[in-house]
């Protein structure tokens, strides 16, 4: 392959939504290359061996929300994914009690019982309301959203779906259902719930990857986001990937390969080229060249266009929107690896809740004061942390008797703040093992032994993530998940449906509809435009179409 | 068991929605009686109020009001420590020693556009909102869908450019906003100051720029009326006694009697049964369920209501000044100012965090206004009254209210004060704190909130005050909300209290 060869398509960035677009223009017949500035594929669904013997995951580390449809369409447990799930989680007490999450409901009843009676009915209406919530989002994933403004037949056309849909929820449900979506998680668990540890163990999902605190409207929707996947049909359940996060990735490249499409890692995009409005290619770091007729950005919408794209090929108020579009870095990661695992002195042994996802956070006002300290630049003393230990499940993890531990915290801000001056530069080994001892001094809630099982931990700040990955701010969406930024307005107002100004050059990741996690939704709703646009729209597989 | 009279209908609460709906009624020849528990008529807008910005139109035309806001708009003045204050006189924005804003342009591009989107949603006001009870396909909720086609229509026709934007930002917060179009500093201040008031969140909190547009739903000019809130509140009692209503004060309500689920008449503490047709009710949707009794509220319906957020977080201080108070850098004649103490969207921000734990600010976002320059009156002679709405105040701080805290609050705004009136603190003759809990106790506003219920978007229209009845009648028939709890929701505007009546005669229960 010489370096200025032609192609159908070319994608910029190898992670989960790059591959995923990739994978269907391959399999509809296109010639497709993906450009990858890492020297491996995958982007934020990655797991990579740092140290001899074991898997990081050090990015995304659980999946629920990768769509199914896509799954089928690409095959992927054909390529080796294989998703197990977990069947539950706690939350910690420091007086040695703990609030244990049963996926079987009966299990459910009797801890929430023991820990508020109540709490059992009221838990009962927030399913109810939150699963009914779930049913009436999913359908929307795989469609474009709905332009407002235009006239256009599809656009109308999906605006009806979308009436169509809230009628079928009837008046009282579409009262509640714009309530929902715009309240905060807080307060939609306050109506329910009275145990502060309850509500505190199921508000992490409303706040996970957004600069947003648990009493902040639309936060009830970041919930949804969280529940709405499933596992193997089970609608809100997690599980683990096989070998890692890496594994969905993998599993992508495996297809794409086999559908014929390239890859190149080692260097990224430096520049997209534009001749008179029109994408003609992309020019490498290395000094390489591509050509294609088409050609789609996996990096976030501002990276993309703020810093590979020259902006005289944009109109003034594209540019203007793009800055404004916010990405804020709030979620720290400590990737660690355990000679053995850490006593849990609260839990019984082997209880199976330890094998799901663990919190020390003891009340909203807890959550809601982390939130504060981000807001002022600093790590949250009283951090969230969304913290499992898959090597129990999956071996393939860590050497035989050790274990692989991964610590998602929040809140961490990207520019930190020291001495008056807030800026990601003072993020260094001194602030990192500050943030880290910050985060392991909470941990001992649940694991007082934790420190002295540890043989390597990898700190991760949002200014880590931000230079390895190339998410602007670290941010885990591509984006914040607020109304501002989602359906019609994400990214940009009038270019919610992947095209962008520029005629072939098309935005696949989580910054263009319906946003960030682990979904490929984005990639394959992009792959269905950019056929449809080729005139290939009939060869997309069914699932997804 | 007295019954003294039978009246086509009973308004409790003699506010100035009360009134309205009262003379509204009124004046299409209904009998009407308003019953308000305290001895004085007004509500929160004679307690809280001290300024008059959001009055409607239509109210004012259809009760004769006339006068009140008439005259210049007060200019506002964003306070800075370094003596820089800003001064926002309509669209003229400069530093108060006359010399230009870099951030002019920026704040009046802004708030027109606000302002252009304020008066789209202000469509929406003047009705009930839309009814969704029938699905989204029967007549007669396509009926009610036609208002909102309307608005609809009016936002295609703002052109795709400003209708994207209105789309955009709707639901957002006005920190972003602000921030997005200028640095931080006393204009941003001044925005979040004006997007938060009244309401139980900060700058940052999504929904906010709503609660701006809310605002700025009659242009955001606020007016000092002359004669004070107390010549307003004498103005809305006139026009229902004009209109031939009775009203009555210092007889508060123990119950709304219900017979067969429908409103027979009230009960009043001293046991004096009042019989009417129709019963409407201006205080929050708790105390009018608990004053019908529970039982006739579906169980739904009863525990929507019970979980309203109406954390109140506006406390009013009264100052008594002995000296004509002056600021470091303002003219006399900019004394007659709408001052805010908010030097940055940062500082409003801060402002918020420690309500949300029951915790009293350390520096608080006011809003303050001199008002015996207009209305010499008000103080005997030679004082001055100084009158702030202090910001993110807890309705019930950790532990309670009690003399030390309340000193604290008192304390704590007038060391804020100091940095701008030096000498301010040793001219004090009298300080009158109402926390929200006393305004509560004063007025019965839910949670001494200044909406009755905060105006957040899973609060407003279609779900407000509770989703499922927000069409002013109250689950029991002859039973209707006309507060600030009602749409379109608080500030004295004389909405609730005119669409409730509207909405009464329109569904026919008195013929």
């Amino acid at each position: 392959m010489g370096q200025h060869d032609k192609f159908d398509a070319i994608i910029a960035g190898a992670g989960h939504n790059g591959l995923t677009t990739a994978c269907y223009l391959a399999k509809a017949g296109l010639k497709v290359l993906v450009v990858e500035k890492n020297d491996w594929i995958g982007g934020a669904s990655v797991s990579r061996s740092l140290h001899d013997g074991w898997t990081y995951s050090n990015c995304s580390y659980v999946c629920s929300l990768l769509r199914r449809e896509i799954v089928r369409d690409l095959e992927l447990p054909r390529f080796g994914l294989q998703v197990i799930p977990y069947e539950g989680g706690a939350s910690f007490t420091p007086d040695g009690d703990y609030f244990a999450y049963y996926s079987d409901h009966d299990a459910l009843r009797r801890e929430m019982f023991r820990h508020s009676p109540a709490d059992v009915d009221a838990y009962e209406r927030f399913s109810q309301t939150v699963i009914r919530q779930c049913r009436f989002i999913r359908p929307f994933l795989l469609r474009n959203a709905p332009d407002p403004s235009s006239l256009r037949p599809r656009d109308l056309n999906e605006l009806l779906f979308l009436l169509k849909k809230a009628h079928g929820l009837g008046a009282r449900e579409l009262g509640e259902t714009l309530r929902f979506w715009t309240m905060s998680i807080g307060d939609f668990l306050d109506e329910h719930f009275e145990s502060d540890l309850i509500k505190a163990h199921i508000a992490g999902a409303g706040i996970i990857g957004t600069g947003l605190g648990v009493y902040s409207p639309g936060t009830a929707y970041v919930l949804l986001h969280h529940y709405m996947g499933d596992v193997d049909g089970s609608i809100g359940a997690w599980g683990f990937a096989r070998g890692g996060m890496g594994a969905i990735a993998n599993a992508l490249g495996a297809c794409l390969e086999e559908a014929g499409g390239t890859i190149v890692t080692g260097s990224g995009v430096d520049e997209f080229l534009v001749k008179d409005g029109r994408i003609t290619g992309v020019a490498l770091e290395n000094g390489d060249t591509y050509e294609a007729p088409i050609v789609a950005s996996n990096m976030d919408v501002k990276r993309t266009f703020l810093e590979h794209t020259e902006e005289k090929h944009l109109p003034e108020d594209f540019t203007r929107a793009v800055k404004r579009f916010k990405i804020r870095g709030s979620s720290g990661k400590l990737n660690i690896a355990l000679d053995a695992l850490p006593e849990f002195p609260a839990a019984p042994k082997g209880a199976p809740f330890l094998r799901g996802d663990m919190h020390c956070s003891q009340s909203l006002n807890e959550l809601e004061r982390a939130y504060d300290d981000w807001k002022e630049g600093r790590w949250s003393q009283q951090p969230y942390f969304d913290m499992l230990i898959p090597s129990q499940i999956d071996p393939t993890m860590a050497p035989p008797g050790k274990h692989m531990m991964t610590v998602f915290v929040q809140y961490a801000p990207y520019d930190l703040e020291v001495n008056g001056i807030r800026s990601g530069e003072n993020w260094n080994d001194e602030t990192r093992k500050q943030f880290a001892d910050c985060v392991f001094d909470k941990i001992e809630i649940a694991m007082p032994d934790i420190r002295k099982h540890v043989l390597h931990a990898e700190i991760r700040t949002p200014w880590d993530i931000e230079n390895e990955v190339g998410l602007t701010e670290g941010n885990i969406f591509q984006g914040e998940l607020t109304f501002d930024q989602l359906l019609f307005n994400r990214p940009v107002p009038g270019y919610s449906q992947y095209r962008t100004p520029i005629d072939g050059m098309y935005l696949v990741g989580s910054s263009a509809h319906p946003g960030g996690g682990v979904m490929a939704a984005p990639g394959a709703n992009a792959a269905r435009e950019i056929l449809r646009n080729v005139g290939k729209g009939n060869l997309m597989p069914s699932h997804a179409a | 068991m007295t019954v003294s009279a039978t009246y086509d209908v009973l308004v409790i609460g003699g506010g100035h929605n009360g009134l309205t709906a009262a003379a509204t009624l009124a004046k299409k020849g209904k009998s009407v009686c308003v019953i308000e528990k305290s001895e004085q008529l007004g509500g929160m807008a004679r307690e809280v109020a001290h300024l008059l910005y959001n009055l409607h139109p239509k109210v004012v035309r259809e009760l004769g009001l006339k006068g009140l806001a008439d005259g210049k708009p007060l200019a506002t003045v964003s306070l800075v420590e370094d003596g820089k204050h800003v001064e926002i006189a309509g669209d003229t924005v400069r530093f108060a020693d006359g010399t230009t804003h870099p951030d002019a342009v920026a704040y009046v591009e802004l708030t027109s556009r606000l302002k252009k989107f304020a008066a789209l949603l202000g469509q929406l006001s003047s009705h009930s909102p839309p009814k969704l009870d029938g699905g989204l396909t029967s007549l007669a909720t396509l009926g009610e869908l036609a208002g909102l086609a309307k608005l609809g229509l009016n936002l295609k026709l703002l052109g795709k450019k400003d209708m994207n934007e209105f789309l955009r930002v709707i639901l957002t917060n006005a920190y972003d906003l602000v921030l997005d179009e200028m640095p931080d500093g006393p204009l941003a201040g001044a925005l979040c100051a004006d997007a938060v008031r009244g309401n139980y969140v900060g700058p940052r909190s999504p929904g906010t720029v709503f609660n701006l547009m809310y605002r700025l739903g009659q242009g955001g000019e606020a007016y000092l009326p002359k004669g004070g809130m107390e010549a307003v509140v004498c103005a809305f009692e006139s026009a229902a006694r004009t209109a031939g209503a009775e009203v009555r004060t210092g007889q508060g309500v123990k119950r709304i009697l219900v017979e067969d689920d429908k409103a027979t008449g009230v009960e009043l503490e001293d046991g004096t049964h009042i019989a009417a047709r129709t019963v409407m009710a201006s205080t929050g949707p708790q105390a009018v369920m608990q004053m019908a009794g529970v039982e006739h509220f579906d169980v739904e319906a009863a525990r929507r209501i019970r979980n309203t957020r109406c954390k109140g977080t506006v406390a009013k201080l009264s100052l008594v000044l002995k000296d004509a108070p002056s600021i470091v850098g303002l003219s006399r004649e900019q004394m007659r100012s709408r001052f805010l103490i908010a030097p940055s969207a940062a500082v409003v921000e801060r402002s918020f965090n420690p309500a949300k734990y029951n915790e009293l600010p350390a520096a608080p976002v006011i809003e303050a206004v001199i008002l015996t320059p207009s209305d010499p009156d008000l103080a005997a002679k030679g004082q001055h009254i100084l009158s702030l709405n202090v910001q993110h105040i807890p309705h019930t701080p950790e532990g309670g209210w009690d003399e030390a805290k309340r000193q604290q609050v008192i304390d704590t705004v007038v060391a804020q004060l100091e940095v701008y009136m030096p000498g301010v603190s040793a001219s004090i003759e009298r300080a009158d704190l109402l926390t929200p809990a006393d305004i509560e106790e004063l007025t019965g506003a839910p949670g001494g909130h200044w909406h009755h219920a905060e105006m957040g978007v899973d609060q407003i229209l279609t779900v407000r005050p509770v989703n499922g009845l927000a069409h002013y009648g109250f689950a029991v028939q002859g039973l209707y909300l006309c507060g600030a709890s009602a749409h379109p929701g608080g500030d004295v505007t004389g909405l609730p209290g005119r669409n409730s009546a509207i909405q009464l005669l329109k569904d026919g229960v008195l013929s």
